[in-house]
């Protein structure tokens, strides 16, 4: 091979190396020094630049809300346990071999169903309460975000079940 | 060269400077230029030497040509050897690759940030 070939291809090497490693390290370094000693709220008062009385309020409210929190989602790991034990051991799915559904299971998905949807109204109110406290313009971009973040999940879900008609629905 | 003289050839040259005879003399001495003309023993060159010399003095001269090779991509080859040349790249790339680095470190942190508020205000049986 021609040796000025081997000469530029090696300090093309050598210089993607180089970046490649700077790129990598500086990336580490600040992913883990920006990550460390951080609380759970400080994106939001980062995001939603909150000044620290905004900050002070938004904090009463989170500690509020998440012994509430909590204590929804022992409930609905103690129903999805009851569920698991009325599918039984040789079922799939609630499906019974032979039949249907069988009734316990069916009436333990409605309850694990009424729980879900009593937590997620519980946080949607805890999502409201904490965007009064930030200025307006704030406050609707958080309460737009928090609702895509956690709802839209299901949104994507029914639209893809749907097909094009479901792309229709804003809620 | 002294070495190479012919003792032979002296030996006549002593003989007749003992003659007195000046007419003798003159032909003893034209003898003498003839007889050291004839003893320089010089070694028989190579054949085509002077003109093995001229070309290689000519090759001497002439510029160095690389032969075989493609003219921009050696010229490049010499611009990327500059030591000056090669640091300062070297400089410049390990610069940026740290600064999108640090970029898109901090945009991970960022959504880190978010994912951990997230999960703690809406866990992921509620999403």
């Amino acid at each position: 091979m021609n040796r000025s070939l081997v000469i530029l291809l090696g300090a093309l090497v050598l210089g993607a190396a180089l970046f490649g490693g700077s790129y990598a390290v500086s990336q580490r370094v600040c992913r883990n020094c920006m990550s460390k000693s951080v609380s759970d709220l400080d994106w939001l008062q980062k995001e939603f630049h909150l000044n620290d009385a905004e900050m002070a309020r938004i904090q009463k409210l989170h500690e509020g809300y998440l012994p509430k929190c909590a204590e929804m989602c022992a409930k609905i790991a103690a129903k999805k346990s009851e569920l698991e034990t009325a599918l039984g051991p040789n079922t799939h799915v609630g499906v019974n071999s032979t039949t249907n559904v069988n009734p316990v299971a069916q009436q333990k998905l409605v309850e694990l169903a009424a729980l879900r949807a009593q937590c997620q109204s519980q946080m949607l109110q805890h999502f409201i309460e904490v965007s009064q406290t930030m200025p307006p313009e704030q406050g609707r971009r958080y309460l737009a975000e928090m609702q895509r973040l956690t709802l839209g999940f299901h949104e994507q879900t029914e639209s893809s079940m749907s097909g094009s008609a479901g792309h229709e629905h804003h809620h | 060269m002294g070495g190479g003289q012919n003792p032979a050839a002296l030996e006549p040259m002593n003989k007749e400077n003992i003659n007195p005879d000046p007419g003798s003399a003159e032909a003893g001495e034209a003898r003498l230029g003839a007889l050291l003309r004839e003893s320089r023993v010089s070694p028989a060159l190579p054949p085509r030497f002077q003109e093995g010399v001229w070309r290689r003095i000519e090759e001497a001269a002439a510029p160095v040509k690389v032969t075989g090779g493609i003219p921009w991509l050696d010229a490049l080859t010499a611009l990327v050897l500059r030591p000056r040349l090669a640091m300062a790249t070297a400089a410049v790339l390990m610069v940026a690759g740290a600064l999108l680095g640090v970029r898109e470190g901090s945009q991970m942190a960022h959504q880190d940030a978010q994912a951990r508020y997230l999960a703690v205000v809406a866990p992921n049986s509620l999403r």
